[in-house]
């Protein structure tokens, strides 16, 4: 069990939102997804870029049966704004490098604050 | 075979010699009304690769440079055995001379008819005809349909052991669509893909430009790598090895320094543009470390240890194989792999282990038929 940290008023980060917070030095990226709260560091391990200063969207699917390409993970994809990599932002995953996964954090609503353990 | 001295301890394939067919070969193979068009040039003078209607050359009005030598050929398949044993090699891999140049043809028709013919006149005169005399199909690019038909006809052929797919002035890089076919067939057959360029001067992408340089010097420095970086890209781009998981696929006659360029650099594009190329479920090097590399021109660097280094950036130590690219100006030696500062275990891959895996045949150049195999079992 880590240490809680009140960062935010849940009110400040509306569905489909984010916003970077400082906890103790570190910059952690507070994301509202479909109305639950994820956190990531706010790192790139590529080159450290402000990972979640990026913009949130989908991306995109090839199904390989049938070469279809589809949208897909709408509004669960960060993507950096230094070199375009793609995180999944429940999981921490790296898209293009799946041996690659950031760290997530724990993100919990209490009485309209977020709480956040790290 | 006999083979003496430092050649003993290494059993060698050669995944790349040229055999010289000519109209007038091909001429009792070729359908109607297309022999007619080969038998008219019987008589048309001719140039080293420059056959109008045959080997089309756009650089056929380039001076002869004072100087040099003389080009060599492959006429009969008793010269050509005698020549690759002085060479100390057990098993080669048979290309075209002239129909190197296919892919520039506009017309679909007379290019398949073509690629019928030599195909034909490779099983009847060529290939497996001596001992260690393997073949590869002829595709033609313009008829991927009947490119594929062919596939099936010689698929099961004991001297056909994969399917040659031209690079040179082609139109349409190798990649696009339209050439599904062929690759759909070659799959099935479990017979492998050998894209080889050729130096050509040609309206043709990546060919074209190469009329900038005066001299052969320079046109010949970046012909072949140029095309097959361009193929490479492209078949990539569309997911082949991705569409095509069970097709061994082979870059030919570029040397391999450019392969650590091309693995490093569409990684570097990947991390930013994985969203382009979402069918890729690894990073573009790892597909690049999968397909197999023909030696010739091998590199020699000052420093011949700077070979393994090269070999190693790809781990291409088991998909390197040696290729002479005989009896063509700038052909190698197998002395050029044993003199280099590869250990003897890579050796002995690269001279013939990887070939033999690669074009799935044993040392008496039977084919294994490994997919065959497999397909029973499962």
């Amino acid at each position: 069990m880590g240490r809680i940290f009140d960062v935010a008023a849940a009110q400040d980060i509306p569905l489909g939102t984010h916003k970077i917070v400082t906890v103790k030095g570190r910059t952690i990226g507070i994301f509202n997804i479909k109305g639950s709260y994820h956190a990531l560091p706010n790192i790139c391990p590529h080159q450290i870029g402000p990972l979640c200063e990026g913009k949130v969207s989908g991306t995109l699917y090839r199904d390989k049966k049938t070469w279809e390409l589809h949208w897909t993970e709408e509004g669960e994809i960060v993507t950096c704004p230094w070199h375009g990599l793609e995180f999944r932002v429940q999981t921490g995953e790296c898209l293009a490098y799946k041996q690659v996964k950031l760290r997530t954090y724990n993100v919990t609503q209490i009485d309209g604050r977020l709480l956040l353990e790290i | 075979m006999i083979k003496k001295g430092q050649y003993e301890d290494f059993f060698i394939v050669d995944a790349d010699v040229h055999i010289n067919e000519t109209p007038e070969d091909l001429i009792p193979y070729c359908d109607l009304p297309w022999r007619k068009a080969l038998e008219a040039i019987v008589n048309v003078p001719r140039r080293y690769l420059n056959i109008p209607g045959f080997a089309p050359q756009f650089s056929g009005n380039r001076p002869f440079w004072p100087g040099g030598f003389d080009k060599k050929t492959v006429n009969t398949p008793d010269q050509l055995r005698e020549e690759l044993t002085e060479l100390g090699i057990d098993i080669a891999i048979i290309f075209p001379d002239n129909l190197l140049l296919i892919a520039t043809f506009p017309q679909r028709e007379y290019a398949a008819a073509l690629a019928r013919a030599y195909n034909a006149y490779l099983v009847d005169q060529w290939a497996d005809k001596r001992e260690g005399l393997k073949g590869l199909l002829l595709a033609a690019p313009q008829d991927p349909v009947d490119a594929a038909r062919e596939i099936n006809k010689y698929k099961d052929e004991e001297g056909i052991v994969g399917v040659y797919l031209p690079c040179g002035g082609l139109h349409t890089l190798w990649g696009h669509e339209m050439y599904n076919p062929i690759f759909e067939a070659a799959e099935a057959a479990g017979l492998p893909v050998i894209f080889h360029s050729v130096l050509t001067l040609n309206t043709a992408f990546p060919f074209n430009g190469l009329e900038q340089f005066e001299t052969e010097f320079a046109r010949h420095a970046l012909a072949h790598s140029m095309s097959l970086m361009f193929n490479m890209l492209r078949l990539i781009e569309t997911g082949v090895p991705v569409r095509y998981p069970n097709l061994k696929m082979c870059f030919i006659e570029g040397g391999i320094s450019w392969v650590p360029y091309m693995s490093m650099r569409l990684d570097k594009e990947y991390m930013e543009r994985r969203r382009y190329v979402q069918h890729l479920e690894k990073p573009p090097s790892h597909y690049i470390k999968n397909f197999y590399y023909g030696t010739q021109p091998i590199e020699e660097p000052e420093n011949p240890g700077d070979l393994a280094k090269v070999i190693e950036l790809y781990e291409g130590e088991n998909t390197t194989m040696f290729a002479s690219d005989w009896p063509h100006h700038d052909f190698d030696h197998p002395r050029a792999i044993l003199n280099s500062g590869l250990s003897k275990e890579v050796k002995r891959k690269i001279l013939g282990e990887n070939a033999l895996a690669f074009f799935d045949i044993d040392r008496q150049g039977k084919r294994m038929r490994s997919h065959d195999k497999k397909g029973i079992l499962s």
